[in-house]
């Protein structure tokens, strides 16, 4: 109530007149009416009626907050934290290896980032990801819907159509060898057209719709509340060109990035970022660097890197707030498994093939 | 989109004009605004700020799909998804062909037969659809003078000899191939920029650009300074109007590089640079200061690291031995590295099987 007029959300002309006029705090304003309002600062009774409005929102949230009300801050002790933490999910990816340096999979409210060279397989996972986020939760996923955002074209429905036959598949497989009820329930519905029917897919030509979209995305998201995924593909391509103000694209990729970490949280999704690499010259030697400059390197939670070496590729764990670093081989591969079936999917080299009886570690039951 | 008016974004006339004085009239000016300027400029408070900011990213952002409904989309015209190269193993690995809707990059050392798969893929293009083809007409940029009309009939005549059996066909197919010399990046850039009316109004099914490389390598030194910073604009401006026009009108676009050596004179090249399909061949060249050092080359693509994240798809053409050369799938969404042997013929490329 004491809250001072500077403070409050009105337009800026008419916060000045009030200023001008003498009013120090909110209780003043309220006291005053819209009546007498208007007549001293020489506003209409209705635009003084909608400031007044205004200001009793604000403080009705202020009350709440301090009476420990959920407002915008939350807060709860770390033991709250914990015990969310560990019934909350992973996004597996179908290799072990990697799900296991990533701590388990791909973390829902945080932001992962994927950097790499071209043709390295960062668009390959991405739409691996959006068909795993889908896996019923008695088979050991996270039950929800994709959103993937593609900068660069490079999403290829033949190939997602693809991975999730193999997926589909794959879950087909756990079910028969183990014969339960709600598994062969789960698969009535986990089917190809469900799983392309849920992921929703969004193509942006230049960094000026790709804002505009992650601005819509938060109305899209309460709309489609099942979405625990975002990916967005290709997250430097439209920032990298066409750039006279590096300051204004530093601003804008905060404001970017900053707004992905409220979506994260918010609505309990992982979001996944894929990023470009790009050559830096040092005084000894020339070096692959992740795109988009240093200041961008804390946007993201965990950071994995993908690169060669000779003809084996690898994916570093670079930046992560709970796992250690290391680095793991991985390879894309098809190839046939039971007549006419064609399974693609990551798969770590040299570890065995997924069997049905030994699953993903995270199927809790085998 | 960015380029849009704000006006057509259904904001007040008021709010356009007071914006206009400020020198916003774009989307673009808008969204680059943060919430505290936006107040400002427009005089409207923090909630109804957040409200216009959703009207205008209502009228830039792209429209919702599904990737299903994509699939259902595709399906109803399979045919019209791949332009097959009619080198059956290269189509079988690609799953159809060239990709429609996305950008195929050919890049080989000289005289390898990077435009002779261009002119084989022109006189496909022109095929009926009954035939593999697309029927339609194809715009060729040709910025080093190499294409030439007589080789184009004789892979016609030659490779298809049941369909072009009259002059009447060959001339028809003739036609409808539109050939543009040009010499220098500006016209390139503007000749792209013209894409969008010439495909609607001839039909076109097929965009060739032999070569990209050899119209920027020309212009752009970059051992300059400032001269980097602007070729990669160029390149990235080309391959977003390129990519832009390809995915509209679903065809394929074909672009030709050059192979480039990248000498380090004693840098380490860290072995993630290039991908195992690049050739390492030219490796562990000792320094011509005789001190010792190591000069490790590698041969790869021209044009840069950002120009090889805007192609989708990129297809290595190399030597194998005097008379065959192969052909090797680099980068491609669909396809795992894959070989193939061929030889240059009169009908053009053919396969040749490679018993070791």
């Amino acid at each position: 109530m004491q809250r001072d007029v500077g403070s409050l959300p009105l337009s800026p002309a008419l916060r000045a007149r009030l200023l001008a006029a003498g009013f120090q705090t909110a209780q003043e304003l309220l006291e005053t009416g819209p009546c007498g309002l208007s007549k001293e600062i020489g506003i209409s009774r209705e635009e003084a009626l909608e400031a007044l409005q205004v200001v009793r929102q604000e403080c009705a949230g202020d009350a709440a907050k301090t009476a420990g009300g959920s407002g915008s801050t939350r807060k709860c002790t770390a033991l709250e934290l914990l015990e969310e933490e560990q019934t909350q999910g992973f996004i597996i990816t179908f290799c072990s290896a990697l799900d296991n340096i990533l701590g388990g999979g791909v973390q829902l409210t945080k932001i992962t980032e994927i950097c790499g060279a071209p043709g390295v397989g960062k668009t390959q996972l991405c739409m691996q990801l959006a068909v795993d986020v889908q896996i019923p939760e008695c088979f050991g996923g996270v039950a929800g819907e994709a959103v993937f955002i593609d900068t660069e074209g490079s999403f290829m429905v033949d190939r997602a159509a693809d991975i999730a036959t193999a997926c589909v598949r794959h879950c087909q497989l756990i079910a028969e060898a183990h014969q339960e009820e709600d598994h062969l329930q789960a698969l009535e519905t986990f089917s190809l057209e469900s799983i392309l029917s849920h992921i929703y897919y969004f193509r942006c030509r230049d960094y000026i719709e790709l804002l505009a979209q992650v601005y819509l995305l938060p109305d899209f998201l309460s709309e489609h509340s099942k979405v625990r995924l975002v990916v967005i593909d290709g997250i430097a391509f439209p920032f990298r060109h066409d750039f006279e103000d590096l300051s204004l694209r530093t601003r804008l990729l905060n404001g970017l990035a900053q707004q992905l970490i409220i979506i994260a949280n918010d609505h309990k999704s992982a979001v996944v970022l894929t990023n470009q690499m790009t050559t830096r010259f040092g005084q000894n030697q020339s070096m692959l660097v992740p795109a988009l400059g240093e200041s961008w390197g804390h946007a993201a939670t965990v950071r994995l890197i993908f690169h060669w070496d000779n003809t084996q590729r690898l994916a570093t764990l670079y930046k992560s707030p709970s796992q250690k670093e290391s680095t793991i081989p991985y390879n894309i591969t098809t190839f046939h498994l039971l007549k006419s079936f064609k399974i693609i999917k990551l798969r770590a080299s040299g570890l065995p093939r997924c069997a049905a009886s030994t699953c993903h570690p995270k199927c809790r039951r085998y | 989109m960015a380029t849009k008016k704000l006006r057509r974004a259904k904001l007040s006339q008021e709010l356009c004009e007071r914006l206009s004085r400020y020198q916003i009239t774009t989307c673009q000016d808008f969204l680059c605004l943060s919430l505290l300027e936006l107040m400002k400029v427009t005089g409207e408070s923090y909630r109804n700020v957040q409200k216009l900011l959703r009207k205008v990213s209502l009228a830039c952002a792209p429209k919702m799909q599904t990737a299903y409904e994509m699939k259902v989309r595709r399906s109803i015209n399979p045919s019209a998804a791949f332009l097959p190269t009619s080198l059956h193993s290269l189509d079988k690995v690609l799953h159809g062909g060239i990709p429609c809707g996305s950008l195929t990059e050919l890049t080989s050392p000289p005289g390898c037969g990077k435009t002779q798969f261009c002119i084989t893929m022109s006189v496909l293009a022109t095929l009926p659809v009954s035939m593999g083809g697309l029927d339609g007409a194809v715009i060729y940029i040709d910025t080093e003078s190499a294409f030439s009309a007589e080789r184009l009939i004789e892979i016609a005549g030659n490779r298809f000899p049941t369909y072009f059996d009259s002059d009447e066909k060959l001339f028809c197919m003739t036609r409808s191939i539109h050939l543009y010399r040009e010499l220098t990046c500006d016209s390139v850039l503007k000749r792209i920029k013209s894409l969008e009316e010439e495909i609607i109004s001839k039909k076109i099914k097929l965009i060739i650009i032999d070569s990209v490389a050899s119209v920027v390598r020309k212009e752009f030194d970059t051992k300059l300074q400032g001269n980097l910073a602007e070729r990669s604009n160029f390149l990235a401006r080309g391959a977003s109007l390129l990519k832009y026009v390809a995915e509209e009108f679903s065809i394929p676009v074909i672009l030709t590089n050059q192979i480039t050596t990248s000498l380090s004179n004693g840098l380490a090249i860290p072995a993630d640079l290039v991908s195992p399909a690049h050739d390492l061949s030219l490796s562990e060249v000792t320094g011509a200061s005789g001190s010792g050092k190591k000069e490790s080359a590698c041969v790869t693509a021209a044009l840069g690291n950002t120009w090889s994240h805007s192609v989708n798809t990129r297809l290595i053409l190399q030597y194998h031995d005097l008379l065959t050369r192969q052909i090797v799938i680099a980068k491609s969404p669909v396809a795992p590295f894959s070989t193939f042997f061929y030889t240059v013929e009169k009908s053009g490329l053919v396969l040749q099987v490679i018993h070791s």
